[in-house]
């Protein structure tokens, strides 16, 4: 397995090392659109750079705009995955830091779904020159219920899901070869369907599902020299409104805009009120 | 399970306000499960056939979430991953997810999905068609499962055969070392003043060593041909070969001193072979004479080249090879039981038919009243 930067000291600040250039190649980062501030939209568990399709293209007239996979997902280099690395957040953070780094973003914007959203904090406490403004977009710190502490899932259920990881590999193997059909709605989709969509290697998705939704990263909420915009949608089975209305509380200054949409991805299923929130934000 | 008209009742010549009905019968009782949700998987309306699979009526299913009726597992999957794909893609089809019925019970399905939009090109509404699975499902997990078992199983002989491949290197390694010092203490008391007993004894604790030595090689040659390495063969035309042959002739001499072996040596011609190899090769056939030969004949040894070939011949004499044992001469661990003074393991000719054809040449043997005769043949250049 290829040497990762930073692997070794995930709590420290990132050094620059020759490898950082490789960054946007090994994430497979796309940088679009015009402007000096840039945009960092980053995907959650079970997808890839896809999830902001339809987002994304909204803010290129205005921003430069970078979508990337996380390692194991999309277009990413598998081969770079270190289970080690990968255990915590930190390791996800450290590689949003070396992109940033790698793209010269000072003052940007980071767009975070989902289990990124907290990945994206991790990396604004610890580089905070990067990123002067947080979107979080479902975040959760916390899946798991704990005391008073209501994170939406037992422990016996999240270990059900790892089972259910663990055992049935049918639904990942599917998604590695998933049967897809013409599509008469969007014909343009129809050459680029097959096995290009939130692609995800299934052991590397056991162990990325076990990340997402075992830490516990509470502590990594708190102030942060950003601003911060909460997006919670008002039905969402995988981070209920309790939750973003916990992360609300626990991030001092931070805005929470309750959307209409319902779901976990209101960056797909409602892509134009996900889009004017943000607006209305940076 | 809703039962469909029975065609008995149907008129030959139905309206069209018949079909309406009878499309409306094929979308309530069809074999399969249709669900329509909004875009965010509520649902708007079930079928009759997904109602009675989950022990919903149609209007319960109408407040409920596609989500609400998953495994908690399958809700997560559902939601992080297949959602989004349906979003992007417009479709899925032969998702495997689990239902949870009425009463608590998981209802394997293969689920397919369409998601329409409005003129704007925004998501409208979800279609959904469900098929019972449980019998392909579980006939997937048992391959799955026998897959996981295999590929245990073939992990667990890989580790095996790592220690096993180890414990022979370092077996080898640490036989052949007590073995060195041994040789080196009988060399160094050969230049002592000894008796005759004491210098017979020498003779013999020499002879013991090289049997010893030559007995190590052919065990992890065996050993590692099993393992799948074979014989490796670093072949060298530029140094001869005789100086080889005559050292291995001189040391089996030692070891029986009583025996006459008689040697002939025409190699004019440069061999591109693995020289330790063929000392081993001519070791093991010389040893094996000298132990199953007459005592009171002599062994005799001619290795030759002509025009293309190097033959090594080793000949003796006494009772010829039972019919019975030739056909697994050359295969290991052949002991020929009948012969009191064998000794060894018995791989001694298979290694050598090994070292042969891994030269390319063939070992043959030959064996009647008068004499015995293995003769090993091998072109001289590689093709």
């Amino acid at each position: 397995m290829p040497a990762i930067p930073f692997a070794d000291m995930p709590d420290k600040s990132p050094v620059l090392s020759n490898n950082e250039s490789d960054i946007v190649s090994r994430l497979n980062a796309r940088l679009v659109g015009q402007g000096t501030k840039t945009m960092m939209f980053a995907h959650g568990f079970g997808c890839d750079q896809n999830m902001w399709r339809y987002v994304a293209p909204a803010f290129e007239a205005k921003f430069r705009t970078v979508v990337f996979d996380y390692v194991g997902a999309g277009g990413s280099d598998i081969a770079a995955y270190d289970a080690a690395k990968y255990a915590s957040l930190n390791g996800y953070a450290d590689d949003v830091i070396a992109l940033a780094h790698a793209l010269d973003i000072r003052g940007g914007i980071f767009v975070g779904h989902s289990v990124s959203a907290m990945i994206g904090m991790i990396a604004a406490r610890r580089a905070p020159e990067l990123f002067s403004e947080l979107v979080l977009v479902g975040p959760s710190p916390r899946y798991v219920d704990d005391g008073e502490y209501v994170g939406g899932f037992s422990e016996d259920q999240i270990l059900e899901l790892l089972d259910f990881l663990d055992s049935n590999h049918m639904g990942w193997s599917q998604t590695m070869a998933p049967v897809i059909m013409g599509n008469p709605d969007r014909p343009e989709l129809a050459e680029e369907l097959t096995n290009s969509f939130c692609r995800t290697d299934p052991d590397i998705a056991k162990r990325f599902a076990r990340t997402t939704f075992l830490s516990d990263n509470r502590d990594d909420l708190g102030a942060v020299d950003a601003r911060v915009l909460i997006l919670q949608c008002r039905y969402d089975s995988i981070a209920p409104v309790a939750v973003g209305e916990y992360v609300h509380r626990a991030v001092p200054g931070s805005k929470l805009v309750m959307l209409d949409a319902t779901g976990h991805c209101p960056n797909l299923s409602a892509p134009d009120e996900t889009i004017a929130a943000i607006k209305a934000f940076v | 399970m809703p039962r469909s008209k029975p065609l008995s009742e149907r008129a030959s010549s139905e309206g069209a306000a018949e079909a309406a009905t009878d499309f409306e019968d094929l979308f309530e009782s069809a074999p399969c499960g249709y669900l329509s949700t909004d875009k965010d998987g509520r649902i708007i309306r079930a079928n009759q056939t997904f109602a009675s699979w989950t022990g919903f009526t149609t209007e319960t299913l109408a407040t409920k979430r596609l989500s609400d009726l998953l495994t908690v597992a399958g809700r997560i999957f559902y939601e992080t991953h297949f959602a989004p794909m349906l979003h992007i893609q417009g479709s899925f089809n032969e998702v495997a997810l689990d239902l949870l019925t009425s009463q608590g019970r998981k209802l394997p399905v293969i689920v397919n999905a369409v998601e329409r939009r409005d003129d704007a090109g925004h998501p409208a509404f979800i279609r959904f068609t469900l098929f019972v699975a449980a019998e392909r499902r579980s006939y997937e997990l048992g391959l799955l499962e026998a897959r996981d078992t295999a590929q245990a199983t073939v992990a667990a002989e890989r580790a095996d055969s790592e220690l096993r491949e180890q414990f022979i290197a370092v077996l080898g390694h640490d036989l052949r070392n007590p073995l060195a010092a041994i040789a080196s203490g009988v060399r160094m008391l050969e230049r002592e003043k000894l008796g005759e007993r004491g210098r017979t004894v020498l003779s013999l604790m020499e002879g013991s060593v090289v049997r010893a030595a030559g007995l190590i090689d052919n065990v992890l040659d065996f050993a590692r041909g099993r393992l799948g390495g074979g014989i490796t063969l670093s072949r060298d035309a530029s140094e001869p070969l005789e100086p080889v042959l005559r050292q291995v002739v001189a040391e089996l001499r030692a070891i029986a001193p009583d025996q006459e072996v008689e040697a002939h040596y025409s190699i004019n011609d440069p061999v591109n072979c693995d020289r330790v190899r063929i000392g081993q090769l001519l070791s093991n056939l010389l040893g094996n004479a000298l132990t199953h030969g007459a005592k009171d004949q002599p062994v005799r040894v001619e290795a030759t080249t002509n025009a293309d070939t190097l033959t090594i011949a080793v000949t003796n004499g006494g009772a010829p090879i039972p019919a019975s044992a030739m056909a697994r001469l050359f295969h290991p661990f052949q002991r020929g039981d009948d012969r009191v003074r064998h000794q060894g393991l018995g791989l001694g000719l298979h290694i050598a038919s090994e070292i042969a054809n891994a030269h390319g040449g063939s070992l043959t043997v030959r064996s009647d009243e008068t004499d015995t005769r293995f003769t090993f043949t091998m072109p001289l250049i590689v093709p």
